[in-house]
């Protein structure tokens, strides 16, 4: 549907370099990155307002990489949402009937209606400037949905709202994309691609690091970037061992992680999601084969419900929730045991 | 006595001074006016003709190079060419000449000799001591005024608005026109104002390229020096009181529309 073949794009001291991602017609494909990372300059490339140095852009078969803006018939949502603070919100909604000189009749119709369904009736004829984020970005929204793009890119959709207002605008993407929108996203907030995306690229630098579905990419990071961006804070460089049959990863300390069987390298970064981390009071009657004795040091309030940090020879952060927090009654400086599966130590390769 | 607050007392004292300044010249000016003098050039024919004269040149001026002056500062604004700190140069070099130099520079360019001259020459038409040639001496000290204010309004229209309306189908005149074009609006008004006001006031390089038909500045220094201060000061009152009056109308006109709030470009 949307294919990049290998777009290279120079910008002063920053490229983007090779990027290929073919996205499937109906995707809910989330770009992550830092701010810097290139991801809004490929936005820009898909759309048209810059041509790569070398490289294809199709949509649909069709090579649009030298195409007119105006002629793409691809959506672009701002991050600011870039409403023209001098028209109302119905010349802005209006806006791109406008240009393609569409009946009068037909404009009321269609902005009454994409009005109604984004749920900005009422605001029509209001100026923009007084408009809160969350309305801001409907009209945005609206203003590029009217013209029925083929793909619909966001440039961080939800970085200038409220809290409050960021699930409203969550369930209409998703419901946009459930009538069979293409959506191509960028964030640089992992929990937007958890919550919305059918499949995750992840950029750095102006590469593209990893490419898959949100559990491939969360649960397999392919590098220690890709990893702290799934949230990830449990790191320990290692080197692996199979003794009598069992897979080990020693740390530079001396603990030693039981590791499921697979084919490791010699040396590497072993990870551990904080959840995937179980805290106990006491020790445990049937430990399971990574069990280690630990005190904590820091507990902080998380999105998640808590973070425990545990020095057991190495520092552990462990994400539990609220309710296993009040049952467990742990303090600074309680004595507690750890534990996780060896399926929950997933090895990294490549360069650290 | 706090230090903050003697620090605003120097302040105040200080900018009190300029303000003095600016002010009592032209207080003096008006309480030394006479009423009945001031009735009498108000009834001159002379005196009202020549400050028509030159409202009405200094405001065609305005407008007939608005036409090319905004397109110069959307681009100074928008696009990156060859030797732009020279063409930003130029534009501001009649800011800094001498008035009398800038009429020298004009006439020389309108004369008979000069091109503008000799094509107006063609087509049965004398620049020199003509509304024309007047036109272009004012345009030539005062188009800086217009082309900085509506370049710096250019530049603070988001560029992502402009990208926005070409994602929705917009051609690149449509962008300039709708979007572009009215978010400037009230830096390309301001710049109008200060252009005409800049135009009506001057003096040096209007007088070099036509001492007739004769514009306010020039009347007022020609009763000056042929018949002393009183009789140019009432004629210096009534077109100072014209020109605040016109002044002011003009600023009314972007402070009707309302104020647009821009922010930042977003960060990529």
């Amino acid at each position: 549907m949307l294919k990049l073949e290998n777009i290279n794009k120079k910008f002063g001291d920053f490229r983007l370099a090779g990027i290929s991602i073919d996205i499937q017609e109906g995707e809910y494909f989330v770009l992550l990155g830092r701010s810097g990372s290139g991801k809004t300059q490929l936005l820009e490339l898909i759309a048209g307002l810059n041509e790569p140095d070398s490289g294809l852009i199709w949509v649909d078969n069709e090579n649009v990489t030298k195409k007119k803006i105006q002629d793409r018939n691809i959506g672009l949502v701002f991050q600011d949402y870039a409403v023209f603070p001098n028209m109302t919100v119905f010349g802005n909604i209006a806006y791109s009937l406008h240009c393609r000189k569409t009946e009068k009749k037909e404009i009321n119709e269609r902005v009454n209606r994409i009005a109604e369904e984004l749920n900005i009736h009422h605001l029509l004829n209001r100026l923009t400037d007084n408009l809160a984020g969350g309305e801001l970005q409907r009209v945005a929204l609206a203003r590029t949905l009217i013209t029925y793009p083929r793909v619909l890119l966001l440039d961080e959709p939800l970085a200038s709202i409220d809290a409050s207002l960021k699930d409203d605008i969550k369930r209409i993407l998703r419901r946009l994309n459930k009538k069979g929108l293409t959506i191509v996203h960028i964030t640089h907030d992992y929990r937007e691609a958890v919550s919305l995306a059918t499949r995750v690229g992840v950029i750095h630098n102006g590469h593209l690091i990893q490419v898959g579905t949100p559990a491939e990419v969360f649960c397999k990071p392919v590098n220690k970037f890709v990893a702290r961006y799934s949230g990830i804070r449990n790191f320990f460089r290692v080197k692996f061992a199979c003794e009598e049959g069992v897979w080990k990863a020693q740390c530079d300390g001396t603990l030693a992680f039981v590791m499921k069987e697979d084919n490791y390298p010699v040396e590497g970064l072993m990870i551990i999601r904080g959840d995937a981390i179980k805290i106990h009071c006491v020790e445990p009657s049937n430990p399971p084969a990574n069990c280690f004795k630990g005190v904590i040091r820091e507990i902080f309030p998380s999105e998640y419900g808590m973070e425990v940090t545990v020095e057991a020879g190495e520092k552990f952060f462990i994400d539990i929730s609220a309710d296993n927090f009040k049952q467990l009654q742990i303090s600074e400086l309680s004595e507690v045991w750890i534990t996780f599966p060896p399926e929950a130590g997933i090895a990294l390769q490549g360069n650290f | 006595m706090t230090k903050n607050s003697l620090f605003n007392w120097i302040m105040l004292f200080l900018s009190s001074l300029v303000l003095l300044f600016i002010l009592a010249p032209l207080a003096g000016m008006f309480i030394k006016t006479g009423g009945t003098e001031l009735l009498e050039t108000i009834n001159d024919k002379e005196v009202q003709g020549s400050i028509w004269l030159t409202l009405w040149v200094a405001f065609a001026a305005t407008i007939i190079f608005a036409i090319g002056s905004v397109p110069l500062a959307w681009l100074l604004a928008r696009k990156k060419f060859p030797m732009k700190k020279i063409v930003q140069g130029i534009i501001d070099l009649p800011v800094v000449l001498p008035h009398t130099a800038a009429g020298l520079a004009v006439l020389g360019f309108i004369s008979r000799d000069g091109f503008l001259g000799k094509v107006a020459d063609a087509m049965g038409l004398t620049l020199i001591n003509n509304p024309a040639g007047i036109a272009l001496a004012m345009a030539f000290v005062s188009v800086p005024f217009l082309i900085n204010s509506a370049r710096d309004g250019f530049s603070a229209v988001p560029e992502r608005l402009e990208k926005a309306a070409l994602t929705l189908g917009a051609s690149r005149s449509r962008v300039f026109f709708t979007v572009s074009l009215p978010i400037a609006w009230r830096s390309i008004m301001t710049g109008f104002v200060m252009m005409f006001a800049r135009g009506m006031s001057e003096f040096g390089a209007v007088v070099i390229v036509a001492y007739h038909p004769m514009v306010a500045p020039v009347l007022i220094y020609e009763r000056f020096s042929s018949f002393g201060l009183n009789y140019a000061r009432p004629a210096s009152v009534l077109f100072i009181v014209v020109a605040l009056g016109v002044f002011i109308l003009l600023r009314l006109i972007p402070g009707r529309k309302k104020e647009i709030q821009l922010s930042p470009d977003a960060e990529t």
